[in-house]
């Protein structure tokens, strides 16, 4: 693109990435949906768009080989075709949708973009004709020479199926035909003119040349404005002295045949069709899905307002730290009011000091929290890749699966959401390939033929709960066992131990897989050590509830955001500290003279129970000598410990900063947050600190943890 | 003709060192310092600068200084290396230095060994010694000891 500097080039090409992978989600749901009502010339058409617009954002790239494949497509697909052969055009576009993926990732690694040559050869297969030379259809800039008395529109399928649309939606709708003035010096500038004229008039869905197209040889330009002003006022609007020399308005009316066809096909199943389909067009009132009005898409020229921004998320973290600076500077505000009080007791201003200072703190609170929403995402976001994902996978192992899809509407932190896409992407496949019988083995057991993955998200407390269930055989405990038992993972003995949930937590162990043969599907092993770790990292967990013969379901917990989280602060000799509230299960004083010394460990006597203590101090290498202590007991991993502390100060909300620098790296703490008045505070890992102090010898350890 | 080096030239002990001016950010005060636990003992801890976090490595005691005075003079120098922030405890902190390139010479062999690597080269500005340091190799893992000593009595030696 010779008219773009480099940097410019490259940023366009970043953004096309994003809108493009965007797109793809869009496109395999449709053909999705294209498979589940073959022929339906609504879906068509959404495929449609989505190409469309794929093509026009690729070419702008200059992406030659993807936008010549979404032009064929684009062109192939008619609801006559889809008609014809139903199933069969699905399963083009899903390929499609695959090759686009793969040229998207060449491109992207700077390779050679794959051809596509099966897909071209599907798509012929499918329309039976050579090659098209360049269709009409395509938008791109044709303008017929008509008639200045009577000029006559030619609009391309799409534009057509646009203004139809708009027609539907009960939008008055006006063809244009503007000739521009032949003494017209600045071509792009008319057009830019003609334009904005048009966005005082009404919503503007068609304009025929698109911008960017080369003017010098168009005479006319045609357009379609949906608007409430008459055809006259219009008229005299866009008739710019010295730019348009002849206007040209028309009431656009949708040809019958077409609009019966979509009522007829559509009507019924559009209701179904509303709650399966989960991309949000249908809600916009303009002919782009939101997720595809790009700024730099050259194909939408419309003026409506976008309502979704695109956003590095680098920078909401850096308008995040400046909230937390803000913060800091209040606490120093209010600390230098405090010392004015005590001078000037009496003053007038004082007061006025103390409003003002209110007034910030309560803003700087809803800004803070502002930002923290701007972070969260609707975990449709995330469901939205899994009924490709069911699809596919369901086909390969030959069984019937119906995807349920709830609590899409559920916001979580985008950080989370992105890491959860991988671990559920392995219990949605485990569910298929090993919970979910064959059909036949269904309908013997008395099931319904087809099988059904339930997906969930809702909230809990300070956390998302998200589900994932199936109506499979389940998880047979007694198989885990034997398995575990053949792998050397547990003995004997200890199985017989085990509660329910202590057996079903063996399959999250590496290498143990109950499936009896590998497959392309599961079986390895490797899946469910995958999320575990994940969930553990995220800091969440992962609880598996199974009945034989009537499935499992995985809740996974994750906390609602990893950027803030409630803490319990306090301090130990002089050092600040804080852990998550979430694992404080209570808080007791003792004397230091009630602890005990057994087999190493320090413990004390709560309710009856012996609770085994850590001493922080430790961390700091130091002794406290304080007679009387606080005990903040903790939970971890079903066990309780006891943290020795020496003052309590109290919980707070905490941002949290990684602290992943190699330098102070440590597994002991989990992160670091700075409060309002700038002091860092560590947060610990009370796993790790339990693991690490809770074990050993005391005073040997010291010298220990001196030198490690 | 060669450019002349910006440099930023810090005190530790007796010596005086630089870094390229392009590598620093800033030079503050030391605050109040959080020390980390399980951290080797010349990372002093991390602070806030301006909300972020920046972890603080105590140059004088990676340089095994003997010595460590806190005073008001002592300064943290905020460095990016490797695209991070890090803050580094010096004893004072004050000039940016001009030198020309010429002026470096490679430092002496007894550098090239072991521990003492990061030494890139060693300027003379009228009448001082000037070690020039990369920081990269200083901050990475592993344990540098001494070079107050060993570069005092090497450059002793070489003057």
């Amino acid at each position: 693109m010779s008219f773009f500097s480099e940097e410019r080039a490259s940023e366009l090409k970043d953004l096309f990435f994003e809108s493009a992978t965007e797109l793809l989600q869009a496109l395999n749901e449709e053909g999705l949906d294209l498979e589940k009502h073959p022929g339906d010339p609504e879906v068509v058409r959404q495929v449609r768009r989505t190409v469309h617009t794929l093509k026009g954002d690729s070419a702008a790239c200059g992406y030659t080989e993807l936008s010549a494949l979404a032009h064929e497509l684009e062109d192939a697909l008619t609801p006559e075709l889809a008609k014809q052969h139903g199933v069969k055009v699905a399963e083009v576009v899903l390929s499609a949708a695959d090759t686009f993926q793969n040229m998207l990732n060449a491109y992207r690694a700077n390779t050679p973009a794959p051809t596509g040559d099966r897909v071209f050869a599907a798509i012929h297969a499918l329309i039976r004709k050579p090659a098209l030379v360049p269709s009409p259809n395509a938008v791109s800039g044709i303008v017929t020479e008509s008639a200045p008395a009577k000029p006559r529109f030619e609009w391309s399928e799409y534009e057509k199926m646009v203004m139809t649309d708009a027609v539907s939606r009960g939008l008055k709708v006006l063809q244009l035909a503007l000739t521009i003035d032949p003494n017209c010096v600045v071509r792009v500038v008319a057009l830019q003119m003609i334009k904005t004229a048009f966005s005082d008039l009404g919503t503007v869905l068609v304009v025929v040349p698109e911008e960017g197209s080369p003017l010098d040889k168009v005479e006319v330009i045609t357009a379609a404005l949906a608007s409430s002003f008459d055809e006259e006022y219009i008229a005299r609007k866009c008739k710019i002295p010295a730019v348009i020399s002849e206007v040209f308005v028309e009431r656009y009316t949708a040809p019958a045949a077409e609009a019966a066809s979509t009522n007829g096909a559509g009507g019924a199943q559009h209701a179904e069709e509303d709650a399966l389909n989960l991309a949000p067009e249908q809600n916009v009132p303009h002919q782009e899905p939101i997720s595809e009005a790009d700024s730099f898409s050259t194909s939408s020229l419309s003026t409506a307002p976008e309502s979704t921004l695109r956003v590095d998320a680098e920078r909401i973290d850096a308008v995040l730290n400046l909230v937390g600076e803000l913060i800091i500077g209040k606490s120093m505000l209010t600390q230098t009011i405090n010392e004015f009080d005590k001078k000037f007791a009496k003053d007038p201003l004082r007061a006025k000091f103390a409003d003002a200072l209110a007034y910030q703190a309560r803003v700087l609170t809803d800004l803070q929290k502002s930002v923290m929403k701007v972070r969260m995402v609707p975990v449709e976001q995330l469901f939205r890749r899994f009924p490709r994902v069911v699809r596919d996978v369901s086909k390969a192992c030959g069984k019937e699966v119906h995807l349920e899809v709830h609590g899409q509407a559920t916001d979580l932190d985008k950080s989370i959401l992105d890491v959860l896409a991988e671990p559920m992407a392995h219990l949605v496949r485990n569910a298929i390939g090993h919970g979910i019988e064959s059909p036949e083995e269904r309908l013997a057991a008395g099931k319904l033929k087809i099988g059904t993955i339930k997906l969930d998200a809702y909230h809990q407390g300070n956390n998302i709960v998200i589900e994932v269930s199936d109506d499979g055989r389940g998880i047979d405990r007694q198989k885990v066992l034997a398995k575990a038992i053949e792998r050397g993972i547990v003995t004997q003995e200890e199985t017989a131990r085990m509660t329910d949930g202590e057996a079903l937590n063996l399959i999250f162990h590496p290498g143990l897989s109950t499936a009896e043969e590998i497959t392309s599907v599961s079986g390895r092993g490797v899946g469910m050590d995958i999320v575990k770790s994940v969930l553990e990292r995220l800091k969440g967990s992962v609880v598996i509830d199974s009945k034989v013969g009537q499935g499992s379901t995985f809740y996974l917990k994750v906390p609602l955001t990893l950027a803030i989280i409630k803490a319990l602060m306090f301090r130990v000799v002089d050092r600040m500290y804080a852990v998550p509230l979430g694992s404080v299960m209570e808080i007791t004083r003792a004397m230091e003279t009630e602890i005990h010394r057994v087999d190493q460990h320090e413990v004390i006597k709560l309710r009856d129970q012996v609770l085994t203590l850590v001493r922080l101090n430790r961390l700091a290498n130091s002794t406290s000598k304080q007679k009387k202590i606080f005990i903040v007991v903790i939970a971890v991993n079903d066990r309780k410990f006891g943290l020795v502390v020496d003052k309590l100060i109290g919980e707070e909300e905490l941002v949290i900063k990684a602290l992943d620098d190699h330098l102070v790296a440590t597994e002991l703490v989990s992160g670091a947050s700075i409060l309002g008045d700038g002091t860092v505070v560590l947060i610990l890992n009370v796993n790790s600190v339990v693991a690490r102090l809770g074990r050993s010898n005391i005073s040997d350890d010291l010298r220990a943890g001196a030198s490690a | 003709m060669a450019k002349d080096l910006h440099l930023v030239g810090f005190r530790i002990g007796r010596e005086t060192f630089g870094v390229p001016i392009s590598m620093v950010h800033e030079i503050v005060r030391v605050p109040d310092i959080t020390s980390v636990p399980d951290a080797p003992e010349y990372i002093e801890g991390v602070i806030n600068l301006r909300g972020k976090i920046v972890s603080i490595v105590d140059l004088r005691k990676r340089f095994g200084e003997r010595e460590i005075t806190r005073n008001k003079k002592n300064r943290i120098l905020v460095v990016e290396v490797d695209s991070k922030m890090v803050g580094l405890i010096v004893d004072a902190a004050s000039e940016v230095l001009k030198m020309p390139a010429d002026d470096v010479e490679a430092p002496p062999n007894v550098f090239d060994e072991g521990d003492l690597n990061y030494v890139t080269g060693v300027g003379k500005l009228k009448e001082r010694l000037i070690i020039l340091i990369e920081l990269n190799k200083i901050l990475q893992k592993g344990e540098l000891k001494r070079l107050g000593d060993v570069a005092a009595t090497q450059l002793g030696a070489a003057v």
